[in-house]
């Protein structure tokens, strides 16, 4: 179903014995959710440093361990979280979890942020884009040791309609396959343009016997009988 | 059975694992709606009855069924929003039932008592190998510049050899003299921030072979010793020793396991064994890692007890050189012996 070579899903297989389809998520997106949580973090130690200054040495020593916290837990705690993602991976729809599809483990978070000092190394994030680069799942050093996976959050499903017409029952038997393929045409139908749709229901034509024709009327038909097959009858 | 009988047969189950969802994702929002009721009592913890209670079978069961319509609706080529939605549904309860929620204090305790001396038993020989990576250059670098004390210089920049010489001299800027309460807090906060930062690192850079480990603690162990070593020289050992005993079993102990931790994965990666180089990291990250988050609560400790004893100077001597003792043969029994019957 899926081209093994362009697409960048990964599947695994639950005990319940599905396949869950993951799409990690690039290095473009990964890097806007790093800024992000990046802001977020200099902005919370920033107005709490403005605060706690006039401390003295508790203020101090809250400043500091902050500080470490916003380095190291930040991360960990969100990942932690029922949502699996830091608020700037909330932002662009992207969260972590195992590569096996299951959520992530404590360990597992600690590891790939602790590990997030040798992605660090050199310059900046050397090795991370060096490695996110180089790999179909986008995993960066400390997603290789963790055992971890950026993902997309699944979307949620688009409103399906499809084009009102007339029913047309098929002039032939189809396959499982070539039922999906018409309805899938007629689903995308709103969302191409008029000519297109119609070049594309000429290449389904002989399932309402219009061999070698095209044109709108060719259309209403091949979309009437996508109507049919979804079970309008 | 078309694609619209079979959206229609099991709509109603769908949905209703789509609720029990969302109530399980928004439960604080559940709880937060639920005490704004009027009428109900305001003081005391939310009763049971009112936060919605789902049935883990009835959940189990709908996910279940659920994946089963998602094998059918694949295997029958029906349309993909049917197939969207399932996924989507199966993927989130897959979530949702599968998550580790497990961080009470019964775990931690657990940890302490079992998990994390066991795991620095297992990793025996990493620990001792760092141990020597940081004691041998200690002491050679420490009997060198005892010996030699301008050779601290090739270490240490000259103002801040001056800076640790008058830190443990007798005079008012040393420490423990002018140290006061919140002098001592902000150590605190920067003993944690800086210590533990420093023990992460340390475990981080393993993944390069193994090399950065080696080399966090070997530094480590040349620093410490000419500082040691030129302390001494100059007369102020009673001071320094005084300082450092104490923390150091949990402060150095930490760093050593940090550093064992890290030659573990970096070897990991070199000798994989029957494993891929991928696979053998992760197994053994995921076992080196409960070392080092040990290591960080040791040097917790540590930064407590750096921060408020080993600075206070008014303590008589003999009394910290007793503790200093009873820290380390805590310490060390503590990894020797507990945790060794079975959890």
């Amino acid at each position: 179903m899926h081209g093994a070579i362009l697409d960048t899903v990964v599947s695994t297989e639950t005990p319940e014995g599905i396949l869950l389809e993951l799409r990690p998520a690039g290095l473009s997106v990964r890097c806007y959710a790093f800024m992000v949580d990046f802001i977020i973090r200099v902005v919370v130690w920033i107005a709490a440093a403005t605060v706690l200054q006039a401390l003295a040495g508790v203020g101090q020593a809250t400043m500091l361990i902050l500080l470490f916290l916003l380095e190291w837990i930040y991360p960990v705690a969100f990942e932690l979280s029922r949502w699996g993602a830091t608020p700037g991976k909330r932002i662009f729809d992207i969260k972590v979890i195992m590569d096996n599809g299951l959520p992530i483990t404590p360990a597992a978070s600690l590891i790939r942020n602790l590990l997030r000092f040798a992605d660090f190394a050199p310059l900046f994030f050397g090795f991370a884009f060096a490695s996110m680069l180089m790999r179909r799942d986008f995993k960066r050093l400390g997603d290789l040791g963790a055992g971890t996976l950026v993902v997309y959050q699944p979307q949620t499903t688009r409103k399906f309609a499809l084009p009102q017409v007339e029913l047309v029952q098929p002039v032939r038997l189809l396959a499982p396959a070539d039922q999906a393929a018409v309805i899938a045409l007629a689903a995308r139908a709103s969302r191409l343009t008029r000519d297109r749709t119609d070049e594309l229901a000429a290449l389904a034509a002989t399932v309402s016997g219009d061999q070698g024709r095209s044109g709108p009327e060719v259309t209403r038909r091949v979309l009437g009988v996508a109507q049919w097959l979804l079970g309008h009858r | 059975m078309s694609p619209l009988q079979f959206e229609e047969k099991y709509q109603a189950e769908w949905t209703e694992l789509d609720a029990l969802l969302s109530q399980l994702q928004g439960r604080s929002a559940i709880k937060a709606a639920n005490k704004k009721k009027p009428g109900e009592k305001e003081s005391g913890p939310p009763s049971k009855a009112a936060k919605t209670v789902i049935s883990g079978n009835r959940f189990t069961q709908l996910y279940r069924r659920a994946c089963e319509h998602l094998a059918l609706a694949r295997a029958r080529a029906y349309p993909s929003h049917i197939i969207e939605r399932l996924d989507r549904l199966t993927a989130d309860a897959h979530q949702a039932i599968y998550s580790q929620r497990d961080f009470g204090v019964k775990r931690l305790a657990h940890f302490l008592m079992y998990d994390f001396p066991a795991s620095v038993r297992a990793h025996a020989k990493y620990v001792w190998l760092a141990t020597v990576v940081l004691m041998l250059p200690t002491i050679v670098l420490g009997f060198m510049v005892y010996a030699q004390p301008e050779l601290v210089l090739s270490v240490l920049e000259p103002e801040q050899a001056a800076q640790y010489e008058e830190m443990y001299s007798d005079s008012a800027d040393s420490i423990g003299r002018k140290r006061d309460a919140n002098t001592d807090m902000m150590m605190f906060g920067h003993y944690i921030q800086h210590n533990i930062s420093i023990g992460f690192k340390c475990f981080a850079s393993g993944l390069f072979a193994g090399i950065g480990s080696l080399f966090f603690l070997a530094y480590n162990g040349v620093a410490f010793g000419a500082v040691a070593g030129y302390l001494t020289e100059r007369g102020l050992a009673e001071t320094f020793y005084s300082f450092v005993v104490t923390h150091a079993a949990f402060e150095l102990t930490a760093i050593v396991l940090s550093g064992a931790a890290g030659i573990r994965i970096g070897h990991s990666l070199l000798a994989p064994g029957r494993r891929t180089r991928v696979q053998s990291l992760v197994h053994a990250a995921r076992e080196s890692i409960v070392v080092v988050f040990g290591a960080a609560i040791m040097l917790l400790i540590a930064a407590a007890i750096e921060a408020f004893w080993s600075s206070a100077r008014w303590i008589p001597l003999p009394l910290k050189y007793s503790v200093a003792g009873v820290c380390w043969v805590a310490v060390i029994s503590y990894f020797s012996l507990s945790g060794r019957r079975a959890s």
